[in-house]
């Protein structure tokens, strides 16, 4: 009797589960040594070929059946650290592991398990941590997050000098930048010379080109998500350098060690300073500086609930009795809660203020002032629900409300005030995701899953209606309604379908395949050969509709050597709708009536991209090539013909290599090579009032191709062999930019000889036209 | 418009400043002029006709266009027959100098000074005629000129400075062109393609309506590069322009300084001149405008 009632509560039990039962191991993945936690470090129970990665909050579920095992965490540069553990129920497991002393066979290049290359189902992804690149020589010695990306393939830009970069035929606004999940809309200094981020803050930067999972939305071709360190939760410690434009001070260390810390860095361009005793009176009065500054605070509440607070700062500021100013302002806090074993949420709040700025220093009669800003507020929550070994599920949303202000200036004639401004634009961005990754056998992986987008151009604002008329001329303004605020004016849904799969040939290689819908309802407005920070971004209205683009890539991927050599080859062909291209001589600014001067029309890139890198050993790097083209067909542009993007690069050729020569030194490498960009070029001449115009007789776009981009840089690091107990160390980088002298064309452009204005010229502008030799002192403490 | 604000009155400051910092970054930004094949298109007509009511000489210039790398002046379009219609159907005949020059004379048959009237451009050539109308607006006199003298700054030498003074039409959209000059030469002799150029008293209207034109605008006629010294004219013209010559003056600015790290693509800039039986084939380059104008100028005198 006793044993049956022992027995039914047991069988009631066993019904309700499954046949065996499952049990889930989960925790966070850190570092033994800052407390930094590890992204994408991997937890396997290897005997059983079952394993997971940790979250990019470090955080880890696993779920096996009820047994013993011996689980093992690992994460490239460090020790791997394996546990036995007895599985009988849910249990929480942080693991911290320690730091690899550096041995000159393994170096590592990135922060990735041996395998992911064949065995994620992610594709059209590049990863690269702090120390690669610092490693790359860079343009006056500053290390460069975003020239980094450059060298991977895909990834151009129209020329030094300018914003942004391009990915797979998609424009420099087509890229979501985000800086611990906030976004940003400027990323660079100094008109594109240095991006914003600060490469002591930055702990890991992935960029996804392709494949883009349904947690990710708001851009059409890439998503660059750079994450910050967190902040050293064991001890204080410091990193910092100068260079030759930035001296740089990084701070981080324990408010509460182990669970609670915070990081300050921070940067700022002196040639100013150095310059200051050296310029006369007159000119004392001109500034031009920049500078960046990321302050982070975390605490661990308790073990299912921490909280991250974080602002970024950085300006530009320059002049001399006229004055530029612009810069991108953050402010994020995000909240991790683990609600169980398996279910973990990231909930994400930001404000975020881009603005620029400029005006004429005048004396109080005579003013004139300029501003321009975009202010966005979101809420963004992610969940993770771990089902099981084979199932990963993710869903989540989020909400941005935007504040355009196009343009606000007051000037003061005479003593007089007024004020022009362009009205201010508002705007919802709404989305929301579900994705399950799975596994299917022991070969197939699958990520599939859809977002839904939507955005609403609201009021206070006005509805315009623009006349039709022949293509490419202005279009003028039939009618403006006006809306009240948090009116719809216009609202736009899209649904984009993602997948991706993953068929692994063998144990070393697999093939890859994905599709991608994007939408992208934010446009950015540029007139210029290359962006300038006075861009103007814009939201989609009545006029300008969303733009959408779909995506299908095809790869073959190829470990060799016990992973030591990582290779693939990918294909991609992309269709872009509404792409925004303006007529010929559009008026870009302080423009009412901007949308009766654009255009839309249609894109397409497709290309393939080779890839091999050496992953370990003294001698480390990788080459990259792409082929490819990116069009436009607009109505009213080129006589309604497919003509070649600005952007539009037919061969990209990367080659980076690192070689440790010993522990004191280590020299680094890079060659790029890039076919020549489109530009326009007339076919005739004119005089009007004396002055020579050109005219081109096909109304052409992108006619012709200025001459091929090449470079090669250099760099040496010594790093002096202190005693071990000295606290601080450091080391010097020496590096050339554009070793050989090559004049790289940015743009040809013609104008009248000076001396003699009956002769014209084709002029080649280049902006880096010599080689440039650098020195900078990196410390850590 | 605003690029064109950029381009004009600082296009010489702040483009020296960002050079010289570039310079003083990489030590090495630089422009070189180089050898480039181009396609050849047809050559077209080319009108050039600005008509003020001023009582000297009026001018219209008629030309060819010409391979790019002509390096020439380009070639006279002599054997047509030019003429405007004014207010009660009275016709001006320019007539032919032979080089390309048609030229009216006002003291024949008077100004063409009727404010307000839709003026008639008739241009016959080669068979075809090309027509335009342009409605002769109002210009403002200008009141004064002043000057200050300026140490040196970054991108300005020492020297005066002056200001015209003048103030809008309030109630109505104008467009202007401010035409400066140094002892009688236009103040830029190097390079004329940097117009100035106003809608209203600022560079976009609405707002500046009625206004005294702003400081930019004002003190856009001294080149910073060549100041006044004492004793020098400084002159000032002020012509009317109706919307659509502004905006081919604007284009034709931005065309003709076009380069640099802010270069905008090169495109035709479109004529208000049309061929009369709508062919739309035979295109003509050029524009026409008929402008009131009003002038003052001032001699340097030291302070």
């Amino acid at each position: 009797m006793k044993k049956i009632q022992l027995l039914l509560p047991f069988l009631f039990i066993s019904f309700l589960l499954q046949a065996q039962e499952k049990y889930t191991i989960s925790g966070y993945v850190k570092s033994a040594s800052t407390g930094e936690e590890l992204i994408g470090a991997t937890v396997a129970a290897r005997a059983i070929s079952v394993g997971t990665s940790a979250n990019v909050y470090g955080f880890y579920s696993l779920t096996l059946e009820k047994g013993t095992y011996e689980i093992t965490y690992s994460f490239i540069g460090y020790e791997e650290i394996t546990k036995n553990i007895v599985l009988d129920d849910n249990k929480q497991l942080n693991v911290e592991l320690a730091e690899q002393v550096n041995e000159l066979e393994v170096v590592e290049i990135d922060g990735e398990r041996d395998e992911a290359n064949i065995k994620s189902v992610e594709m059209s992804v590049n990863k690269i941590d702090s120390k690669t690149i610092k490693k790359i020589p860079a343009l006056l010695g500053e290390a460069d997050v975003v020239k980094s990306i450059l060298l991977l393939p895909g990834v151009s830009t129209v020329g030094e000098g300018s914003t942004g970069f391009n990915v797979r035929g998609g424009g420099i606004d087509q890229n979501l930048v985000l800086l611990d999940e906030a976004p940003v809309y400027n990323s660079s200094h100094l008109f594109g010379f240095f991006s914003v981020f600060n490469p002591d803050a930055v702990k890991n930067v992935k960029l996804i080109k392709g494949g883009i999972a349904p947690e990710y939305g708001g851009r059409l071709s890439s998503i660059l998500d750079i994450r910050m360190k967190e902040g050293n939760k064991k001890e204080f410690t410091g990193s910092g350098g100068v260079g030759a434009i930035f001296s740089r001070l990084s701070l981080e260390g324990p408010i509460k060690k182990d669970k609670a810390s915070f990081l300050i860095a921070g940067r700022r361009s002196y040639a100013d300073i150095l310059a200051r005793p050296f310029l006369n009176d007159n000119l004392s009065g001109s500034r031009f500086y920049f500078y960046d500054l990321t302050a982070k605070v975390n605490y661990e509440i308790d073990p299912k609930n921490r909280l991250f607070l974080s602002g970024y700062f950085g300006r530009d500021v320059f002049g001399s009795g006229f004055l530029f100013n612009w810069g991108n302002a953050t402010g994020t806090a995000r909240w991790n809660h683990i609600f169980n074993d398996k279910l973990f949420m990231n909930l994400t709040a930001f404000y975020s203020d881009y603005d620029y700025a400029f005006g004429v220093e005048g004396d109080g009669e005579d003013d004139f002032d300029w501003s321009s800003s975009i202010v966005s507020y979101s809420v963004k929550p992610d969940f993770s629900y771990y089902i099981n070994n084979n199932n990963t599920l993710k869903f989540g949303g989020q909400s941005i409300y935007y504040n355009f202000k196009p343009a606000v200036a007051e000037f003061i004639s005479d003593g007089q005030t007024n004020s022009l401004s362009l009205p201010e634009k508002f705007g919802i961005e709404n989305g929301l995701y579900i994705q399950n990754e799975r596994q299917i056998g022991s070969r197939i992986s699958l990520l599939y899953g859809i977002r839904w987008s939507h955005f609403a151009f609201l009021g206070e604002g006005a509805k315009q209606v623009y006349r039709d008329t022949i293509p490419g001329i202005r279009k003028d303004l039939e009618s403006s309604t006006e809306f009240d605020q948090n009116e719809v004016i216009a609202d736009y849904n899209n649904f984009e379908p993602r997948l991706s799969i993953k068929y692994d040939v063998d144990e070393f290689s697999s093939v890859k395949a994905s599709f991608n819908r994007m939408s992208q309802y934010l446009h950015l407005i540029s007139n210029t050969v290359a962006s300038t920070p006075v861009d103007l971004w814009l939201p989609t209205t009545n006029n300008l509709e969303p733009q959408i683009a779909d995506q299908v890539a095809v790869g073959y991927f190829r470990n060799f050597s016990k992973n030591k050599y990582e290779a693939s080859v990918e294909l991609f062909a992309k269709d872009f709708q509404n792409q925004i291209d303006y007529i010929d001589n559009a008026d870009i600014f302080f423009n009412e009536q901007l949308e009766g001067d654009l255009l839309s029309g249609d894109g397409r890139a497709f290309g393939i991209e080779l890839f091999v890198k050496k992953r370990t050993g003294p001698l480390t790097g990788w080459v990259s090539y792409t082929l490819s083209r990116s069009e436009r067909q607009v109505e009213g542009i080129n006589r309604g013909d497919w003509y070649p993007t600005r952007f539009d690069r037919t061969h990209n050729l990367s080659v980076v290599g690192s070689y440790e020569y010993n522990p004191k030194w280590s020299f680094s490498a890079n060659f790029v090579y890039s076919s020549g960009t489109p530009a326009t070029f007339p076919t005739n001449r004119y005089e009007i009032q004396g002055v020579i115009l050109p005219h081109n007789i096909d109304q052409a776009r992108n006619n012709y191709r200025i001459p091929a981009y090449h470079r090669l840089d250099i760099s040496a690091t010594l790093t002096p062999q202190n005693r071990e107990d000295k606290k601080i160390k450091g080391e010097w980088v020496f590096s050339v930019y554009n070793v050989y002298n090559r004049r790289n064309p940015f743009s040809i452009f013609f104008d009248q000889n000076e001396n003699n204005p009956q002769v014209t010229e084709a002029i080649r502008f280049a902006v880096v036209g010599s080689f440039v030799p650098a020195v900078s002192y990196n410390f850590t403490f | 418009m605003f690029l064109l604000f950029l381009t004009i009155s600082l296009s010489k400051t702040m483009k020296k400043f960002i050079y010289i910092f570039f310079l003083a970054l990489t030590f090495s930004a630089c422009e070189d002029v180089i050898d480039v094949d181009l396609d050849q298109g047809e050559s077209q007509l080319v009108i050039d006709a600005f008509v003020t009511n001023d009582s000297t000489v009026q001018t219209i210039r008629l030309t060819k266009s010409a391979d790019y790398f002509l390096n020439a002046p380009t070639p006279a379009a002599t054997n047509a027959q030019v003429s405007i219609v004014g207010p009660n159907s009275l016709i001006y005949n320019f007539v032919s100098d032979q080089t390309g020059n048609y030229l009216y004379d006002p003291n024949t048959t008077g100004a063409l000074d009727s404010i307000g009237y839709p003026y008639k451009l008739e241009v016959l050539y080669d068979g075809r005629t090309y027509t335009s109308i342009s409605i002769l607006n109002p210009v403002p006199t200008i009141d004064s000129i002043s000057q200050s003298f300026e140490e040196e700054e970054l991108g300005s030498e020492e020297g005066y400075y002056t200001q015209f003074w003048a103030r809008d039409f309030p109630g109505r959209e104008d467009f202007y062109w401010i035409k400066a000059f140094k002892n009688g030469k236009p103040i830029d002799t190097v390079d004329n393609s940097n117009l100035i150029l106003s809608q209203d008293a600022a560079f976009s209207g609405n707002a500046a309506d009625g206004f005294a034109f702003i400081l930019p605008i004002r003190a856009a006629i001294t080149n910073e590069e060549e100041p006044f010294e004492v004793g020098d004219e400084s002159s000032v013209e002020l012509l009317s322009l109706n919307a659509e010559v502004f905006e081919f003056l604007e284009q034709l600015t931005i065309q003709a300084n076009n380069g640099g790290l802010f270069s905008t693509p090169p495109a035709n800039i479109r004529s208000n001149i049309k061929d009369a039986s709508g062919n739309s084939q035979d295109e003509v380059l050029g524009v026409f405008s008929m402008s009131a104008i009003s002038r003052a100028s001032e001699t340097i005198t030291a302070e």
